[in-house]
């Protein structure tokens, strides 16, 4: 089996872009197989940054990087552009720190010991008003899965402690390597609350029902909606909010600022998954994937849009 | 070789045991499993002064042709061991 030359050129390419990347079935927040999740796991304890590549939504990769590594199975890691293995090579590698000297040569994406943390003026005064004289300690826990547990109480043995707006904030070792320049905000109203924004969080695409859609864009902050389906099946049934993913959409999604809200529609969900994954890889955060499709907007939002 | 008295639980057992054992004449080989998820230990002198990526590659392209194309009989291999005498 030939490998595709433009299949070649994207895995070169990714592979010369990112120092760290796996090949895996799932992501590092869904990984969809116990090998993959094992790599992901291990990886987790070293780096907050290396990409991966879903070969679930990306059928021609899948082939292409047996080929491309003359390996027969998949997870498959490679660091700084060289082929390590799978699952069993990498643990073991975990196991005798060889692993932990590969990354190390990948130099920047070493983690930080004391991080920059920035809180707002708003947040600064919410964390102020929370606390008490016996709870004054504020905690901020971040979890391999990029999960934020903003607590107020008291620090723990081990703690990095890191200051802004005057005010003390705690992270224990692990979360510390994961907080580089974070921020914590805080907004007032009903979808109040503090909001943090950390630039360390691997991409990653929500999943949107059409119910919640339909919400949106009748809100104030419509996002884009594309639809990523064939001519053939527009012309069949779609969604009028929804522009065609055409080469004119993509040229403009390129020159849209990277906080811009993108959401993805199919026919049933999986291609505009594959879609939105790759425009979260490419720094976008707020991409979203129509689950089960236009189907689910059939059945849940306007049955005058006909199923197919 | 030896004679084999009892059958084999599953066919692929024999044919990753064959494949490998033609690569590797001087290997002893303990296949396991069946239904998908395989367990494979190979122990062999060539191993020797290999590191573990290259004793895996050595083991999966004896099997390469049990793993090619849509309708291959092995997928996957939940474990492989290789190790010296």
């Amino acid at each position: 089996m030939a490998l595709n030359s433009s299949v070649h050129e994207q895995i070169t390419d990714l592979l010369q872009s990112h120092r760290v990347v796996l090949f895996m079935k799932g992501n590092r927040m869904f990984p969809q197989c116990g090998f993959s999740a094992t790599v992901v796991k291990i990886l987790n304890e070293f780096t907050p940054t290396y990409q991966t590549v879903n070969v679930l939504t990306e059928p021609a990769l899948r082939n292409g990087i047996k080929e491309y590594s003359n390996w027969p199975t998949i997870p498959q890691l490679y660091i700084d552009g060289e082929f390590l293995g799978g699952c069993d090579i990498i643990q073991e590698m975990y196991a005798n720190g060889e692993l932990a000297t590969k990354l190390g040569t990948a130099g920047s994406s070493l983690p930080v010991a004391s991080p920059t943390v920035t809180i707002t003026e708003r947040a600064a005064l919410a964390l102020q008003a929370a606390c008490t004289s016996e709870h004054d300690v504020v905690r901020l826990e971040i979890s391999p899965a990029f999960e934020y547990d903003l607590t107020i109480g008291t620090h723990q043995p081990g703690d990095v402690r890191v200051t802004s707006q005057g005010m003390a904030l705690y992270f224990d070792p692990d979360s510390a390597k994961r907080a580089q320049a974070t921020t914590i905000d805080f907004v007032e109203g009903n979808e109040g609350g503090f909001k943090i924004t950390n630039p360390q969080e691997p991409p990653r695409v929500r999943q949107l029902s059409a119910q919640d859609l339909n919400t949106m864009l009748q809100g104030p902050a419509a996002p884009l909606l594309f639809d990523v389906r064939t001519e053939k099946e527009r012309a069949t049934a779609k969604i009028n909010a929804a522009r065609p993913f055409d080469s004119d959409a993509q040229a403009l999604i390129d020159g849209l600022p990277k906080d811009t809200a993108l959401v993805f529609h199919c026919h049933h969900g999986s291609r505009s998954q594959a879609a939105a994954e790759r425009y979260a890889a490419q720094g976008f955060m707020n991409v979203y994937n129509v689950q089960g499709g236009i189907d689910a907007w059939s059945l849940t939002v306007d049955p005058s849009v006909s199923r197919y | 070789m030896g004679l084999r008295l009892t059958p084999l639980a599953d066919p692929l057992l024999a044919n990753i045991r064959t494949c490998i054992q033609n690569q590797l004449p001087d290997a002893s080989i303990e296949v396991d499993g069946g239904g998908g998820h395989y367990t494979i230990a190979v122990t062999s002198a060539t191993f020797v002064d290999k590191t573990t990526l290259e004793r895996q590659r050595l083991v999966y392209s004896a099997i390469a042709p049990l793993m090619k194309g849509d309708n291959a009989p092995l997928h996957a291999v939940d474990r492989l061991m290789t190790n010296v005498p």
